[in-house]
């Protein structure tokens, strides 16, 4: 029992460090060029000669911008704890220049001690704004505004931008604007007046190197040998742990997942599935969590999984084939046959196709060839909704809604290469599908 | 008449099927979306664990990753009458929700339970168990997605049943808004109950996300508050239902539906970072959807959740789940034999299925006095041979409910989408029009129909001579360029559809085709005097402007948008030719007469 309850803390603990990105980007941040560094640095100096700044944080979604963003926010909340006060915005609840000022004037209130009022109108909470700016200034106390989403920020009129920078222009205000945004061309999009009156300043995020990546593995992965679970059972993990991450395959995993994209969230979740399949009973990690957790999380809804593949070394192939993981399309057999009339009409360079031609060519078919098989024209009409369902295939344009489904122009949503492997893939696929495809007939 | 299925959850169990039920008015489905709106998703197993072997103590083998969570059941199980009698008394009194209430509400069921009752979905239950994890550890946002009846919610509510952790359900199918999710998720964070008493109001008023996550940042700490605090106060022992860990699970069913929101676009991208957003480690987001993951994509990114794929049910699997609660299984495993095959190469839904089997199963059961009757080889033979002349033609209505099954099947279709109804309620193609329209109807139907196929120019010789088209005419043009046109022509018809036309046409060839009809009747019955005709137009009038519109409203015929240039509405006519021809029939009518055949 007291082994059991070891291997679950381990468990919970590596669950939670994997949920709590500061934890994730403290190792990325120790060395003198890292971002972490540079924002510090920019941060706390302006901090210390109370001066007002700008920053841009560019990066891919997941790359750890916020993560490390706080990291330094904290530390510097430790080091000057009455100068600084933070406001976090984000673009997707705050787009709205009234929703904006409304939430700073609320945070700022909280801040402050001071009573919030719901009633305030849009001109009093941006004049409030002003008003708090110049007095924290004269305390030489500097407010961070934090803009998540930054490039959301940047639409419409772009007020809230351009009031916060324009405070911002006067000596007697000290406050520093810090935006985020995974658009790296986020400062094009301001406008003229917004850009002159923003500091040009980028720190961009970029993906780990290899030599990062392991020792972000390591340091994830790896249980404390000095807490409260069991020393030698962290020991017997962690040596347990370097044997994989040593492993050839192992990289070769972690190389092909993390070719789709490389950032370190991405990494996380692939970690975080990995994990979860950890055995209990042995309490260790193996080789095989992580296989399972690379094939569960390459999907294949429309065979995304077979563009995949063609790239994977041969052993994951045949491990992914092992497992049963490449069932390809999910439907029926008749769906399949719709599917491969509207692949011949859109071969036969038909510019556009409805139902009732995917049924002309299906009749056809079926005459030429003698199936035995017949549906009738409702069943295949629900087999073609059923297709819509699953957005195998879409309708052309949105026009002519209150046409019946059967008149309104549709068009495949995968390509014929996909349809090929779903098909050669399936269980039981009738041959002659797999015939007509090819167009041999 | 059809029934679009895809709107209810109809139960698995072949022998209770099409859970009739209506939908609920919204408001009383939010109010008892805690006692009553969840066990409807149980799949029919209310009485089951009754039926249980009282000490079947679950296996504790070293690998269930929830081993240790099924220790308290034996405490549990001493005072499960007690605790379901109060679940009984509390659905007719109301009493003031608790923090207890946020878990399922009924006894918890265990690991191996769970995988009974949903054959064919072990892999997807395991993995959910080892994602969702110890009862304290926290957890990345989730993506639960599959086909139509593939058990999502179901499995992912008796999940939650069988971990006894609190959480939080809300499907954006009855919350059809974003204020109106927003705020079904805060009552029910915030133990907030609709009744007469507040007017059926919400705890909180909130319409945009920032309002939603501050207002949800707050409840969440109380709550998650709470139950450390109980924790603490308890030390070891722990009161019957109350939830383990301190966890709180927010679930977004039907998430495809948002697609079609004014501020999906906004909203979307919203849901997936709530994770994000909110920065509570203590919170698991689960969302499940319909369509898969790239469906979703916009230009705006999020990070994704971890998918969890929950494929078709296979043939077995279907199988094993038509096995389950079957009186007379040796009887119905014959049975399935016969048609699952043929109908698994149709479709491999559920709940299609398992309306197509009723009726097919009591024609099976038809030559046999005893129910109970356990089959052998020749007795299948004969019922095979009895039953199979009726498996072609239910093939081809697999998605039918015939008209006069139920009382309930009649409420269901009032309820339906229109939109659903303009797709199906058209081309029945029923051996005899079992339905009942007056002969003006049936007239105004036809007319509607050629106003549709006939091409307007042809309106004069047409019907000036009152005797349709002549055929001389036809036959002169044949030659091979008109030959191409009419290939054409015949292209263009596929393509396009039925024609529109004005109101004006319509009432004209109704005149005409009903003063053709009045003229043969008149021939008929010489003593008879006219039936009214030169009685005057304009009563006539009146009442076939509402015999249109109640075609319109039965989506005979389609208002369409207005003509840019005459500004005046344009109808269409829905129905196919087979119909017209049947109604024409019913009428004596001679519809082909009329039609122009390019």
């Amino acid at each position: 029992m007291g082994r059991e309850n070891t291997v679950e803390e381990a468990l919970n603990l590596l669950r939670s460090r994997l949920c709590n990105p500061s934890f994730v980007f403290k190792p990325l941040s120790d060395s003198p060029d890292s971002n972490y560094s540079k924002l510090k640095f920019i941060i706390s100096s302006s901090v210390t000669e109370a001066c007002n700044n700008s920053i841009l944080l560019l990066g891919p979604r997941g790359s750890g911008k916020i993560a490390v963003l706080e990291l330094v926010l904290k530390d510097l909340l430790l080091e000057f704890p009455d100068l600084i006060s933070v406001i976090k915005l984000s673009g997707l609840l705050h787009s709205d220049d009234n929703c904006a000022f409304k939430e700073i004037s609320r945070q700022l209130c909280a801040e402050h001690q001071l009573l919030f009022s719901k009633m305030a109108s849009f001109d009093d909470n941006s004049q409030f704004m002003i008003a708090m700016l110049r007095e924290c200034g004269l305390a030489h106390k500097t407010i961070i505004f934090v803009l998540d989403e930054f490039d959301l920020f940047a639409q419409g009129k772009q007020r809230v931008l351009y009031s916060l920078l324009d405070a911002m222009q006067s000596v007697t205000s000290q406050a520093v604007v810090i935006g985020v945004s995974c658009r790296l061309d986020a400062d094009q999009l301001l406008e003229k007046r917004v850009r002159s009156r923003f500091s040009h300043r980028k720190l961009l995020f970029l993906p780990p190197s290899k030599e990062d990546l392991q020792r972000l593995l390591e340091h994830i992965l790896s249980l404390p040998v000095d807490s409260t679970i069991s020393h030698d059972y962290a020991v017997e993990f962690n040596a347990k742990l370097q044997n994989i991450l040593a492993d050839e395959k192992f990289k070769q995993i972690i190389i092909t997942y993390m070719d789709s994209d490389a950032t370190v969230n991405h990494l996380l979740r692939f970690l975080f599935r990995a994990v979860s399949y950890m055995d209990l009973g042995s309490g260790f990690l193996s080789l095989e969590n992580f296989k399972t957790a690379f094939s569960n999380i390459q999907r294949q809804p429309k065979l995304e999984c077979i563009k995949v593949l063609e790239s994977l070394s041969l052993f994951v192939i045949q491990f992914l084939l092992t497992l049963g993981h490449l069932s390809g399309l999910d439907c029926s057999i008749l769906e399949l046959h719709i599917l491969v009339c509207m692949k011949r009409l859109e071969v036969k360079e038909q510019n556009s196709y409805n139902f009732n031609s995917v049924m002309k060519e299906y009749k056809s078919i079926r005459a030429s060839f003698q199936m035995s098989e017949y549906y009738a024209w409702n069943i295949c009409l629900r087999a073609f909704e059923h297709l819509l369902q699953r957005e195998l295939i879409c309708f052309t344009d949105n026009r002519g809604q209150n046409q019946s489904v059967e008149f309104r122009p549709a068009k495949l949503l995968i390509s014929s290469h996909e349809l090929q492997q779903g098909l050669k893939s399936y269980r039981s696929c009738p041959a002659i599908l797999l015939k007509l495809m090819d167009r041999e007939v | 008449m059809y029934i679009y299925l895809g709107l209810f959850k109809i139960l698995p169990a072949p022998a209770k099927p099409a859970s009739a039920e209506p939908i609920r008015p919204i408001q009383s489905f939010t109010v008892g979306v805690r006692r009553g709106g969840r066990q409807r998703f149980g799949h029919t197993e209310g009485g089951r664990c009754g039926d249980r072997r009282p000490f079947c103590t679950p296996t504790r083998n070293r690998t269930a990753p929830m081993g240790k969570e099924e220790s308290p059941q034996v405490t549990r199980r001493t005072t499960r009458s007690s605790s379901s009698a109060t679940v009984a008394t509390k659905t007719c009194d109301p009493h003031p929700l608790t923090i207890k209430d946020l878990v399922f509400g009924e006894d918890p069921i265990s690991l191996n339970d769970l995988l009974s009752k949903f054959p064919g979905r072990r892999i997807q239950i395991l993995e959910l168990v080892r994602l969702l994890g110890a009862s304290n550890s926290p957890m990345l946002p989730l993506f639960i997605y599959g086909g139509t009846s593939s058990g999502k919610t179901s499995i992912v509510l008796q999940m939650f049943r069988h971990l006894n952790r609190p959480f939080v359900y809300s499907s954006c199918r009855t919350c059809y808004s974003p204020r109106i999710l927003f705020e079904s998720v805060l009552n029910q964070l915030l133990l907030h109950r609709k009744d007469a008493a507040n007017v059926y109001s919400s705890a909180k008023r909130c319409e945009r996300p920032s309002d939603f996550v501050n207002f949800l940042r707050e409840a969440l700490s109380n709550v998650i508050n709470n139950f450390k605090g109980n924790s603490g106060k308890l030390g070891t022992k722990k009161l019957v239902g109350q939830a383990d860990g301190n966890m709180v699970y927010l679930i977004f069913d039907n998430l495809e539906l948002i697609r079609e929101w004014d501020k999906s676009l906004t909203i979307l991208p919203f849901l997936f970072n709530l994770y994000d957003i909110l920065k509570m480690p203590e919170v698991g987001i689960i969302f499940v959807s319909n369509t898969s993951p790239d469906t979703y994509y916009s230009n705006m990114g999020y990070m994704e959740p971890i998918p969890v794929y929950f494929p078709d049910y296979t043939e077995d699997d279907l199988r094993q789940i038509f096995m389950k609660n079957q009186a007379n299984r040796k009887l119905y495993s014959s049975f399935l034999d016969v048609v699952l095959r043929s109908f698994c190469r149709i479709t491999r839904r559920m709940d299609e299925l398992s309306t197509a089997f009723l009726p097919l199963f009591q024609k099976y059961c038809e030559p046999l006095h005893d129910l109970g009757v356990v089959p052998n080889e020749e007795m299948k033979r004969r019922l095979f041979s009895h039953l199979q002349p009726q498996i072609a033609p239910s093939l081809n209505e697999v998605f039918k409910v015939s008209s006069q099954s139920s009382p309930a099947a009649e409420s269901n279709k009032e309820t339906k989408k229109k939109s659903s109804r303009r797709k199906l309620g058209v081309c029945a193609e029923i051996d005899e029009l079992d339905f009942h329209m007056s002969t003006s109807a049936k007239y105004l139907l036809i007319s509607a129909f050629l106003a549709s196929r006939n091409p307007a120019t042809l309106d004069a010789s047409l019907f000036d001579s009152m005797g349709g088209i002549d055929s001389r005419k036809r036959k002169r043009k044949s030659s091979q360029k008109s030959l191409e046109k009419k290939e054409n022509a015949e292209q263009e018809l596929l393509m396009k559809g039925p024609g529109t036309f004005p109101l004006e046409r319509l009432l004209a060839i109704f005149q005409c085709l009903t003063s053709v009809a009045e003229g043969s009747i008149d021939e008929e019955e010489q003593g008879d005097e006219g039936l009214g005709v030169q009685g005057g137009d304009g009563g006539l009038m009146s009442d076939v402007l509402l015999q249109l519109s109640s075609l319109c409203n039965a989506n005979f015929i389609v208002k369409g948008g207005s003509c840019p240039l005459e500004g005046s509405t344009r109808y269409r006519s829905t129905v196919c030719e087979d119909m017209a021809l049947k109604v024409a029939r019913s009428l004596k009518f001679p519809l082909s007469k009329y039609l122009y055949r390019r």
